[in-house]
């Protein structure tokens, strides 16, 4: 899984569709094929704000095109687990699991995505745990600090 | 990339074309799993599977590509033949439209992989005896006179799939040894991956398990 997910795009790809898209978005006329070509590379790119984007190409191909929907999903999981968008990733796995619920590359990005929200939420948990534990620090350090004071008052 | 001790010598890149719906995606599934999957959807635009073998004492990690055989797939696919050290080209011994497509997969192999690339065709469905459409002998003249190496295979009960495999692997290394492969350049599919525990101190934050997970 890893390796599909940090798989990168060959910049030339990149460039011949984003291409092929301009063209027909000049004649006002992108076939679903060409915008889903330029999204899945979008995707696969190392460049956040490029994925950002092919997820909004996707987002827009799920309310054109009903035949494509599965594949769209897919990417947009994909898409969303590459930005670390765990949440949203889950959301679009359970969405396609839903309709093809025995589907194993689905199914493997899903475990991914499931194990990445739970490393997150110990270290939420970590992170606040730890917060408690430096207030109570604090908090014992103002304890520990009035004492000597009084203590420094008696002599 | 960090040069700290891995399991495996080397990394080999394979690509696995052909038609929809010719077995692709249960073959990797047989040899990554040792399992057949009976109910197995269409595959979305490209699955990855990798496993470890083991060439003239060599551990070779396999990172394989397999991809959809969907026309509408096909466009973005191809960037995905670049730099495959190997290539499994597969057609259904009952479908011979699935035959009669191989010389367009082959131009696209061709056109979009190094010459040294080694490709394997593969006859699967082998167990469907009854329904044949496509002769072992016709396609081990197609074979021979593409210079492609050639078996027929069974996904469903594991027949040949190991050895499609395997010989596509020992022939890449054989390349590696007669000095036919440039292990420096990317598109050659081959990456090396000196072993050398003894450097474990030098590299002490190199995260050595990431590659032994299997992912
Ligand atoms: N009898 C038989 N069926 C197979 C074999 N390999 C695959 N199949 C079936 O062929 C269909 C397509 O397989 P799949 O791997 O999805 O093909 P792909 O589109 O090339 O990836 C599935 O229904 C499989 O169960 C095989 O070796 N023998
Ligand atoms: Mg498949």
């Amino acid at each position: 899984m890893e390796e599909l997910l940090s798989e990168v795009v060959p910049q030339q790809d990149l460039e011949k569709f984003e291409k092929k898209y301009h063209q027909e978005l000049d004649q006002q006329s992108v076939s679903h094929r060409t915008q889903f070509e330029y999204a899945w590379c979008l995707v696969r790119s190392s460049y956040a704000p490029d994925i950002q984007k092919g997820i909004l190409l996707l987002e827009d191909l799920m309310t054109r095109d009903a035949d494509g929907k599965r594949d769209y999903i897919y990417y947009l999981a994909i898409g969303n687990a590459r930005i670390k968008q765990y949440s949203l990733a889950m959301k679009f796995c359970k969405a396609f699991l839903q309709i093809e619920p025995n589907n194993q590359q689905v199914i493997s990005l899903e475990q991914y995505v499931k194990d990445k929200l739970e490393k997150e939420s110990l270290k939420g948990i970590a992170v606040a745990g730890g917060a408690a534990l430096a207030l109570g620090g604090l908090i014992g350090l103002g304890i520990a600090l009035a004492k000597n004071r009084k203590t420094a008052n008696k002599d | 990339m960090s040069s700290g001790p891995y399991n495996y010598n080397y990394i080999f890149k394979y690509i696995i074309i052909g038609d929809m719906g010719v077995g692709k995606s249960c073959l990797l599934h047989q040899f990554t799993e040792k399992k057949f999957m009976a109910n197995c959807p269409h595959t979305i635009g490209v699955e990855f599977g990798t496993r470890i073998i083991e060439v003239a004492d060599k551990k070779i990690k396999l990172q394989i590509w397999d991809t959809a055989g969907q026309e509408r797939f096909r466009a973005v696919t191809r960037s995905y033949y670049r730099g495959a050290a190997g290539a499994l080209m597969v057609y259904d011994i009952t479908r011979r439209s699935t035959y009669n497509h191989l010389s367009s997969w082959l131009t696209d192999t061709r056109n979009l992989t190094n010459p040294n690339t080694v490709i394997f065709l593969i006859g699967n469905k082998s167990d469907l005896e009854s329904t044949r459409e496509v002769t072992y002998e016709e396609a081990k003249q197609f074979a021979d006179e593409n210079g492609l190496m050639f078996a027929e295979a069974s996904a469903m009960n594991g027949q040949n799939v190991e050895e499609a495999f395997l010989e596509t692997a020992r022939k890449i290394y054989q390349n590696i040894q007669e000095g036919r492969l440039d292990l420096n350049a990317s598109e050659s599919g081959v990456q090396h991956r000196p072993s050398q525990p003894g450097r474990t101190s030098l590299t002490s934050d190199t995260p050595n398990n990431k590659d032994q997970c299997s992912c």
